[in-house]
């Protein structure tokens, strides 16, 4: 398992610019899906709103590193500022809405997430509106500057391993425990001592904190912002790389993350074609495997213990 | 100590409940028998939590059960069985059990979410077994509880129920959809149950069920408590026989049955089951 992220940096490394940009997408997506992943997969709650944190994320680093307000924060201290924030915000819309279960809660999460970019789109006088926020600093880690698609890569394989090994103990945890309880039968879970609303808010907390790291790291990347990059086709986009790479599994999302990046490139060619391409190739794997590709149970507790038995 | 207290429930202009008081005490097996619409399950549910009743208190070891969130009165001790089985079933069997030992403060879940507390795993896992190899499904540990056979799912139902070691367990009809051979194993197993600290309240219409382990039975009709007594009370009591059993034919089963414990005679398959599954 460990052999994973170095082959990914090895191979990384000696990639050209333009796909070694769209390797550290996937990266960003497989984070930023593991992260859904806790919501939609341990908790069984749809979120379509997941954008928001992102956006949230992303925001953060731009007005506090940036000649915007000219503050120029460290990028560390960014990164915990918008992870807090995010799951602020999380906590925010989570006491209200968890009330609410299947296609309602889905409903108000994805009208937080366009509530969060109608918002960035006029506050004008703090966010630029619809022209965004541009000339964004380099980030710098310890006095490593962060600049080229390689540094981000190593930046994003670290924090995918941070992220992966989180979810994972997470997950093997009381509180996934609970979380499955949730996902199964959320009434006889409370008949079995489980503060569902709790847990779940924990859940969203968690889950919107890792959106948020992700946003900052977005916004590093691209060293610009706008409301455009935080529609709802891009928490659409989470939502499938979960999807179809396998519901409440990390790996699934690992794989659902190259293929939601990789698929819509190589379909480049075809211009005209290429969202119906994409749409079909979709719904036929859906269709084919609606648990995903990578099946829940086929997890890292389960690699791990293939790899023991060895 | 379970008491309901002058209970009533009223739902429109329809009385479910009418001042009903049952005491279930610690240590012996009470049946709630009556005919359908009788008020069984709504007795059970207010309990539980899925609803108030219209007046009267539910207390538990002197608690308050009354307006707690159903999750507050599953940790003040009280726990149960559903009539149609509620497992988790995409999970295995020992999850589902360990689902009941969950810490119960969040800041412990986060801690150990976060790798800062430490992990209760190992312990947990033993508590589940144990309680699974008393029950003898230990074999089934692994297994999902989707997939199990009708009468393994109840034996683990129950298993979740005790889990958490409650004060008080509510079995809402555990042999429905039972066959004989389920049933008497079901039976021995709500026997093992039985222990000084633990009031098992057990709602049946399976008389050859009921008769054979409950200590003291209660007999509610149209939300009412009818009559309350030790098995044999109840079964020469003439007003239950008139209001509960109705026809005449059925008391030959019951006064079987009832022979049956005190002898200690096994029943032979096909007797009780007149109206058990009326």
């Amino acid at each position: 398992m460990a052999l994973m992220p170095i082959a990914v940096v090895v191979v990384g490394v000696f990639l050209p610019a333009y796909p070694l940009r769209i390797l550290d997408l996937v990266l960003l997506y497989a984070i930023l899906g593991m992260g859904l992943n806790i919501v939609v997969g341990y908790a069984g709650l749809l979120d379509l709103g997941y954008v928001a944190f992102y956006a949230i994320g992303a925001y953060t680093y731009a007005l506090l590193a940036s000649p915007q307000f000219d503050l120029h924060l460290p990028f560390l201290l960014i990164l915990a500022i918008g992870a807090g924030l995010a799951a602020l915000a999380g906590v925010l819309l989570g006491i209200p809405v968890l009330r609410l279960r299947g296609d309602y809660l889905a409903i108000v999460t994805l009208g937080f997430g366009e509530i969060i970019r109608v918002l960035m789109n006029n506050l004008d006088w703090m966010t630029n509106g619809p022209q965004g926020i541009a000339r964004i600093d380099e980030a710098s880690l310890f006095g490593w500057r962060v600049s080229t698609p390689v540094d981000f890569l190593y930046l994003l394989v670290g924090l995918a391993v941070l992220t992966f090994l989180f979810v994972w103990r997470l997950q093997e945890s009381a509180l996934g425990t609970a979380l499955a309880a949730v996902r199964e039968d959320q009434d006889a879970a409370r008949g079995c001592g489980i503060d569902t609303t709790g847990v779940k808010l924990i859940a969203f907390a968690t889950s919107a904190t890792i959106g948020g790291v992700g946003g900052v790291v977005f916004a590093s990347m691209q060293r610009f912002v706008s409301p455009e990059s935080f529609t709802f086709w891009e928490s659409l986009s989470i939502v499938l790389v979960v999807v179809v790479g396998g519901l409440g599994n990390p790996f699934g999302v690992m794989l659902g993350a190259g293929l939601l990046v990789l698929v819509p490139e190589l379909l480049r060619a075809y211009a005209d074609y290429r969202q119906l391409l994409f749409g079909v190739a979709l719904v036929l794997v859906i269709l084919a495997r609606p648990m995903g590709l990578i099946r829940r149970e086929y997890g890292p507790s389960w690699f791990a213990r293939k790899l023991m038995a060895r | 100590m379970l008491i309901f207290d002058h209970v009533t429930k009223r739902f429109g202009a329809n009385v479910a409940i009418d001042d009903a008081s049952l005491t279930i005490r610690p240590g012996v097996i009470t049946a709630v028998i009556g005919p359908n619409g009788a008020g069984k399950s709504t007795l059970v549910n207010m309990a539980a939590g899925s609803f108030r009743a219209t007046s009267g208190r539910i207390l538990l070891d002197g608690v308050e059960l009354q307006g707690l969130p159903k999750y507050k009165i599953a940790r003040a001790g009280l726990s149960r069985t559903y009539q149609n089985i509620r497992l988790f079933d995409g999970l295995s069997v020992l999850q589902n059990l360990e689902v009941a030992l969950v810490p119960r403060s969040l800041p412990t879940l986060i801690a150990q979410a976060f790798w800062l507390g430490p992990g209760a795993g190992a312990e947990v896992r033993d508590t589940c077994m144990a309680v699974l190899q008393r029950l003898g499904i230990a074999h089934l540990a692994e297994r999902q509880a989707g997939s199990l056979a009708y009468g393994q799912q109840k034996i683990v139902e129950l298993a979740r129920a005790v889990a958490a070691r409650p004060r008080a367990i509510l079995l809402d009809e555990p042999a429905a959809g039972l066959n004989h051979g389920e049933t008497d194993e079901l039976k021995a197993h709500i026997q093992t149950l039985r222990g000084p600290e633990l009031a098992i309240v057990l709602i049946e219409h399976d008389m050859r069920l009921i008769m054979s382990v409950s200590d003291d039975i209660y007999v509610m009709n149209r939300g009412a408590v009818l009559a309350h007594g030790n098995p044999e009370a109840i079964r020469d009591n003439p007003q239950v026989q008139e209001a509960y059993l109705g026809q005449p034919g059925a008391m030959g089963n019951i006064e079987a049955a009832a022979r049956g414990r005190r002898n200690r005679v096994r029943l032979r398959a096909g007797e009780g089951l007149a109206w058990g599954q009326s």
